[in-house]
């Protein structure tokens, strides 16, 4: 299945990727520039921001549940499974780092070898 | 003086009349700024005399982004120092997150290095199941690299091994044992001791810092006693909360003696460990760096503790405190009772020093090397791209900073050099951040003694 990626922050300019690829590779091969680290989901050099849509990336250790929830991505794992629209970059990273002390996360917002269910 | 032609000396003590560094190599880091550009290898003029004193003078690019350049070490040392046939001649630059390891040629033309191979991360992979690659130590004509984790980034990893070709030769270790995480590590070939120590798994580091990890022990709190010779782990030293996050070990330079140091980053404390006259390894807190208050925090900031160094004639040891700001000297003649005997404030999250020698400071002294005589050392500010994005965010659009401050080693005693400051902030391609340091001729943190 192909997919359209939306880039919100590059004039929304468009491409086309297939879901069997990562995102991270099928966007740098049709000239999108982007950062990168390991490239096998575990250091968030390539963190995105996803506003619109939905992506398969279960094979990401890097981010924690807080991470995840408010949209955080990661490129060089992830799989489009339906049109989406990314914020790409140091840009998209505004709530990506905070102070671990000033900030503390809560015990569901962990990463999710180790997090706890929320209490409602 | 020693007869023999291979590299380094054949003792501390003739190293310390080593000729004064004239050049110093330090990386920079692009990965995770938010400059599209290769990390790179800095040429830094330090010789007083010449016009372009205190400037970057050459950059080495390397050929793709996003390796996160951080350590480096030296093919040889005076490890090799007998063997004619070797030289110090090339400068191993790990990637912490590509797993790519740059061979640079610093002998050729030491202003200005080239690039003379590159070891692939993923035949590193392919071949011995790690990554992460931190520490690097030369034994005679083997190098051994740390690597803190497996291929998918999971602790503890292990130690890859190259040949003086740079072919990848396996895995160094015969055993991980029961240790938990990798990090930094020092051997003391006349005790057949290696000690290790332990951060994180690299999918745990290489994220960010998280505070409640530290409770789930995805960090970690021991320190590891090896059998040299048999490449296994003999003895594991738990430090519990005055060790969390054990980082650099440093044994004494001196060959015969058995005493080193451990510091603690988040416990902001200095172990030291030692043979006793019975032959057991014993270890101790020396050094407390006590937390401090900070109006906007819920809790006081620890000093975080990431590195420590030996000076050459063992009298000295340096450490940092990078959240607090502050660089310390304490004399070390006797290891179980340091003494301050210097201080200097530059940068950090106290206000102590918010601008040295005219530069704002976008972080707080971080790592260091000393001339091989004792006295001058080079500081720079940023620790680790996503860690400096977490707790210095302003770093992004200044930059990292070098400065030197010079050191009595005779009555002990630290002050900023007024006359050197090379501001990362300014460089042709933008605000990039510089790390570790080291000079053509060896340094403080490098050569060992068979």
């Amino acid at each position: 299945m192909n997919y359209e990626v939306t880039i919100s922050n590059r004039d929304n300019a468009t491409y086309w990727v297939s879901n069997r690829r990562p995102l991270l590779d099928s966007l740098i091969d049709q000239g999108v520039d982007l950062p990168y680290g390991c490239k096998y989901g575990g250091c968030i050099t390539c963190a995105a921001k996803l506003t619109t849509g939905n992506v398969d990336q279960r094979r990401q250790v890097a981010l924690n549940n807080r991470q995840i929830n408010e949209g955080y991505v990661i490129l060089c794992v992830a799989r489009a499974k339906s049109d989406i629209t990314l914020e790409i970059g140091v840009e998209s990273h505004g709530s990506l780092y905070r102070n671990p002390f000033i900030d503390p996360l809560q015990p569901h917002e962990l990463k999710a070898d180790i997090a706890t269910v929320k209490d409602i | 003086m020693s007869v023999c032609c291979g590299p380094g000396y054949s003792s501390p003590a003739e190293a310390i009349q080593a000729p004064r560094e004239k050049l110093l190599y330090t990386i920079a880091i692009y990965t995770g700024t938010g400059i599209q550009k290769p990390d790179y290898l800095a040429t830094v003029d330090v010789d007083p005399s010449s016009p372009t004193f205190s400037k970057v003078i050459h950059r080495l690019e390397m050929p793709g982004i996003g390796d996160e350049l951080h350590h480096m070490g030296w093919n040889a040392c005076s490890s090799c120092h007998d063997d004619s046939s070797m030289a110090r001649k090339y400068l191993l630059l790990p990637g912490v997150r590509s797993n790519n390891i740059h061979i640079v040629d610093t002998a050729t033309d030491p202003r200005a290095p080239r690039i003379h191979k590159v070891v692939k991360g993923s035949d590193i992979k392919a071949k011995t199941n790690l990554s992460g690659p931190h520490t690097v130590h030369c034994l005679g004509s083997e190098i051994i690299i740390s690597m803190l984790g497996d291929a998918k980034g999971e602790a503890p990893g292990g130690y890859l091994e190259l040949n003086k070709d740079f072919e990848i030769m396996g895995r160094w270790e015969n055993s991980m044992g029961n240790i938990k995480f990798g990090y930094d590590f020092w051997y003391q070939p006349r005790h057949n001791v290696m000690v290790s120590s332990e951060w994180a798994a690299p999918n745990t580091f290489m994220p960010g810092f998280d505070l409640e990890e530290v409770g789930h022990l995805k960090y970690g709190r021991e320190i590891h006693f090896w059998d040299f010779e048999k490449k296994e782990p003999i003895e594991t030293m738990y430090l519990g909360e005055d060790g969390l996050l054990p980082l650099e070990v440093k044994f004494h330079h001196n060959p015969d003696s058995t005493h080193g140091f451990c510091g603690a980053a988040l416990s902001s404390n200095v172990i030291h460990w030692w043979k006793d006259d019975g032959g057991k390894w014993q270890w101790e807190k020396i050094i407390d760096v006590a937390n401090e208050p900070h109006p906007e925090w819920p809790i006081p900031v620890p000093g975080v503790m990431s590195a420590i160094l030996v000076s050459m004639d063992d009298k000295y040891l340096y450490l940092n405190n990078w959240l607090h700001g502050d660089m310390r000297q304490y004399d070390i003649s006797d290891p179980h009772n340091p003494v301050l005997t210097g201080q200097i404030w530059m940068g950090g999250l106290l206000g102590k020093a918010p601008e040295v020698n005219g530069v704002k400071m976008a972080g707080g002294p971080q790592m260091f090397q000393l001339s091989l005589d004792g006295k001058r050392l080079y500081v720079t500010t940023s620790l680790f791209s996503t860690w400096d994005n977490q707790f210095y965010p302003e770093i992004r659009d200044q930059g990292g900073v070098m400065v030197m401050i010079d050191c009595d080693p005779e009555n002990g005693g630290m002050k900023l050099n007024s006359d050197f400051i090379v501001n990362f902030g300014k460089e042709p391609n933008g605000p990039s951040r510089c790390h570790e340091a080291r000079y053509p001729g060896g340094d403080c943190t490098s050569d060992i003694w068979l």
